[in-house]
This record gives C-alpha cells, sequence and structure tokens, in this order.
C-alpha cells in the first residue's frame, strides 16, 4: 500500500481517481489545485502525487516551482496527468522533476493502477519517507 | 487625343520607354521585390523591399543578396546559400515560394512569406527575382488560433475523460457486476469515447501542423522498438478482424535515427490502423523497417481494398475519401494521410505509397539521419 495524493480540479475525475486507487488498496488525499495540495502536504506525506496540470487558483506547474523549493522529498514521484498532449507545459513539468506524463483521455482505470504501480516500483517498493530517511 | 496616344504606343515605343514602364511596374509592387543577376548580386531594389529591411536602395545595389539580406530559420539559425528560395528557382529554373526569416537591417528577425522565380531569356537564366512580405501579423494570428484549439481540445477532453474512466470502472466491475448486454453497452460508449478523443488529436495536429507551431524533440529513437510497440497495441484491432499483422527489420544498417518518437509512433499508428481498417477480414499487414545508409524506410503492406487509380493524387488531401471506402468504412474523417505527411515534413521526411485496387497497398515513409529543419517544425532542444 502507498500514499498517494490526487490533484485534479474536475471533481468526477478527481473521485473517480479516489475510488481506482483505493481500490488497489493505496491511501488517497485529494486536492482540487495546487494551493490545497501544498496545503494537503502539510500533514500528508505521499509517495506519489498525480497531478494535473490545469486547474484554477494554482496549476500544476506553479504547484511544482512552489513545492520544489525548498520542501521537496525527491523520492515522491509526480505522474502528471494531463489532456495537454505534447504540449510545452508537459516539457516544463519534466524540468520541474515530473516522472513521466500520462494522458488522461486514453488512461482506463486498470492503466491507471498499473502505471502507479510502475512508478512506486522505482522507489524498489520503498516508501518515499523510507528513501528519504535512508538518505539522510 | 488619348486613344490616339494609346494607339500609337505599341510598336513606336522606344527601348527607354519600355526600360521605364519596367522600372515603374518594379517600384509600384506593393510587397518587397528584389532581383539578382546569375553571381547573385542585386540588380534592383523597389521600395517596398527598401522599407521591410531597412536598407536605401544605394546600400543594396550591387551587394551579394545572400550575404547582404541574411535568412534565418525559426531557432536563428543561419539558411544556407544553396537552402534559399532565390538559390533554388535560380538552379532549378522553377518558381520556390517559401516562409523564412529575414533579418532587418536593425538585426530584427522579420517572418516572411517568400516567391523566388528565375529570370529566363530564350530559356537561359539570366538572374532570378524574389518577391516577399511581411508575415508577422498572420503568424501572430496562426499562433492564437492554435492556442485557443489547444485550449478548446483540452477542455473538450476533459468532460470526455470522465466518460470514459467511469464507463471502464463499470465495465471492470468497480460498481459490482454486469450482464453480457450491459457490457456490450459500454464497450460502444467505450469505442465512441475513443474516437472522439482520435479526432480531437488529429484536429489539434493538424492546427499545429498548420501554424508551424508543431513542437518536434529529437531523441534517438529505435524504429524496430517502436514498430514492435506499435503492432503490440494495434493487436486487439487486428485480431478483431483476423487480419495477420506482424513486424520485420530488413536490412544491416542501424534501424535508430534522431528524430521525434511520439510523431513517429504517430505516424506508424495512423498508418498501420489504416491498413487494418481497409482490409477486409482474413488480411494480412506488415510493418517493414529498413536502414539504409543515408534514412531509414517503413513500409505498411496491405492486402486491403487499395486506392483507385482516380484517387491516387489526392489521397493526402484535406477531408479526401475515395468512394470505394466511404462505401465500406463510414468512421473516417479524411484527415488522417494528410495529417500523417504534415508530420513526416515537420521531421524532414516524406512519404508516397504504391497501390492497386482490390489487391492492396503500400505505404512508405522515410525519415533522414540527419535532421533537417523545416518551416513547419519548431525544434525544441535535445535533452
Amino acid at each position: 500500500m502507498a500514499r498517494i495524493l490526487v490533484v485534479e480540479d474536475d471533481r468526477d475525475l478527481n473521485r473517480a481517481y479516489g475510488i481506482i486507487l483505493k481500490h488497489a488498496g493505496h491511501q488517497v488525499e485529494t486536492a482540487f489545485d495546487g494551493q490545497e495540495a501544498l496545503e494537503r502536504l502539510d500533514g500528508f506525506e505521499p509517495d506519489l502525487i498525480l497531478l494535473d496540470l490545469l486547474m484554477p487558483v494554482m496549476g500544476g506547474l506553479e504547484f511544482l516551482q512552489q513545492w520544489s523549493v525548498p520542501k521537496r522529498n525527491k523520492a515522491v514521484k509526480v505522474l502528471i496527468f494531463t489532456n495537454m498532449e505534447n504540449s510545452p507545459e508537459v516539457a516544463e513539468a519534466y524540468k520541474l522533476g515530473a516522472y513521466r506524463c500520462i494522458i488522461k483521455s486514453w488512461t482506463a482505470p486498470h492503466n491507471l493502477a498499473k502505471v502507479v504501480e510502475d512508478t512506486l516500483k522505482a522507489n524498489n517498493g520503498k516508501t518515499a519517507a523510507a528513501v528519504k530517511t535512508k538518505a539522510k | 487625343m488619348a486613344a490616339h496616344d494609346d494607339l500609337s504606343r505599341g510598336p513606336k515605343f522606344t527601348v527607354h520607354e519600355q526600360r521605364a514602364e519596367a522600372e515603374a511596374l518594379f517600384t509600384s509592387i506593393g510587397d518587397g521585390a528584389i532581383s539578382t543577376d546569375e553571381f547573385g548580386r542585386i540588380t534592383r531594389v523597389n521600395p517596398a523591399a527598401q522599407q521591410l529591411l531597412g536598407y536605401d536602395e544605394d546600400e543594396l545595389l550591387g551587394t551579394w543578396f545572400p550575404k547582404k539580406i541574411m535568412s534565418v530559420t525559426f531557432d536563428d539559425e543561419p539558411i544556407n546559400l544553396i537552402d534559399r528560395p532565390i538559390t533554388k528557382a535560380f538552379l532549378t529554373g522553377k518558381p520556390v515560394s517559401e516562409k523564412t526569416y529575414y533579418r532587418h537591417k536593425d538585426g530584427r528577425r522579420i517572418a516572411m512569406s517568400v516567391n523566388a522565380s528565375p529570370i529566363l531569356l530564350r530559356g537561359k537564366p539570366l538572374g532570378a527575382i524574389e518577391v516577399f512580405r511581411d508575415i508577422t501579423f498572420e503568424q501572430e494570428v496562426d499562433r492564437m488560433k492554435s492556442e485557443f484549439i489547444s485550449l478548446a481540445s483540452h477542455q473538450l477532453r476533459t468532460p470526455l475523460s470522465a466518460i470514459k474512466t467511469y464507463a471502464h470502472m463499470l465495465f471492470d466491475g468497480y460498481m459490482g457486476p454486469l450482464k453480457r448486454s450491459q457490457k456490450q453497452t459500454l464497450k460502444s460508449i467505450i469505442g465512441a469515447t475513443d474516437r472522439m478523443n482520435e479526432l480531437i488529436s488529429t484536429l489539434l495536429n493538424i492546427t499545429r501542423i498548420e501554424s508551424g507551431t508543431i513542437d518536434v524533440t529529437p531523441k534517438l529513437l529505435r524504429l524496430d522498438k517502436l514498430a514492435d510497440e506499435v503492432i503490440k497495441e494495434l493487436s486487439l484491432m487486428a485480431s478483431g478482424k483476423s487480419i495477420n499483422l506482424n513486424a520485420s527489420v530488413k536490412g544491416k544498417a542501424p534501424a535508430s535515427l534522431r528524430t521525434d518518437a511520439l510523431i513517429v509512433k504517430e505516424v506508424m499508428t495512423n498508418l498501420v490502423s489504416n491498413a487494418i481498417k481497409y482490409t477486409p477480414d482474413g488480411g494480412k499487414v506488415s510493418l517493414v523497417v529498413r536502414p539504409r545508409q543515408a534514412d531509414v524506410v517503413v513500409e505498411v503492406r496491405d492486402s486491403g481494398w487499395g486506392i483507385p487509380k482516380y484517387a491516387q493524387d489526392q489521397i493526402f488531401s484535406k477531408f479526401f475519401r475515395a468512394h470505394n471506402i466511404v462505401k465500406r468504412e463510414t468512421t473516417g474523417t479524411g484527415l488522417g494521410l494528410y495529417l500523417v505527411k504534415g508530420l513526416l515534413e515537420a521531421l524532414g521526411g516524406s512519404i508516397w505509397f504504391v497501390s492497386d485496387e482490390e489487391k492492396g497497398t503500400t505505404f512508405f515513409f522515410s525519415l533522414p539521419r540527419k535532421r533537417r529543419l523545416t518551416r513547419a517544425a519548431k525544434i525544441a532542444p535535445e535533452n
């Protein structure tokens, strides 16, 4: 089981991702924009963040800029979940440390669960908190 | 009196007068116009050209055109003499139309639409003439159009993603078990959302190509691996029609080259899914990667219905669909091959085909090993 923060402004999708990931056995917290996500990160240390790019109040890119300095735990993987295919925003997200980018409208639930699993395996199955502790 | 004057011109018109008339014609062209001799030295410049480029006539006459007026790419790299429209027009003896950037005297880069033609006297080239106009405003409109489509596509996709996700969740049993008929209905919903997604992607890519804002990110790509990936992804579609689908590599040169993987994948997927779509049940579709010294050629061969002779010239035109296909397959938009051609041109590649009606079609596309900049592509820095 991993700890996952879902940041998605569309309420229907946010709810759907929550159901899919909980069904796959993960602990899920949700936020509806970047600002809310930063607030959630004060009390919740995720292993993975599922991040939309285009959101009101604070978009995904601004969230990555603000979160990266100085609070970011590098072991927390960020999966960009967007419909902005081949866009400069996706390239920028990679520069800001995103691990992988997934096109929402092409991704079925079982694929979402699988991408999350594969991404978590990149930490050799360890939680982000464990990786961070070891790094210290 | 005036009529008499007009009648009296014609054959009695002196060489001096003819020259003055030609000069007046040249001067009054609203776009910039520059003519050169066979060595590329500027022989004439009209006022519009002087205004567009910031030079006086005296500063330009007699100078070597390609050196005096710098032409650069979107990335500000100088364009080689051999690739300049005026050189191509002079060397080929044919008119050339291109979009490029010219450097103004004050250093500014100005987007120009350029038409160059050879000046021929009894078939012998005496020089060339170039007519150009500032297209900065048009480019800005294109950019805004592209941004609008990008945003609109995103907004269209968000509800579509929700429909698709929930339909899949129902199908996968997240909300409890379903009857077979219910699953069949959900399959139709999912299929329709996939088609809508494809359409949005196609429209988005076409807008990017037409406005010259498609991003090309060159990275080392193994075409043989990509071919396997595409075959794997489309195997379900092929097995639905009992079509034998396979990929192979023929040739000893390396099958890898530096290009944009996402664009090439889009091209391959488009061609292979077209081949499956337009091949009758039980047919054969093969994807062959042929690495050569200067390029890699990819073949997509099918045993399908083929392209009728009358339609072969129009197959890459926007919205074109041949009648033998429209009768059998109603879901196409006629945008796929138009898009594929545009995408390949953005990578410096090319596409062609051979087809026999009722026997099948083979599409070939070639990607150069050496990256060439094209006017339709904005090349991103390599990572």
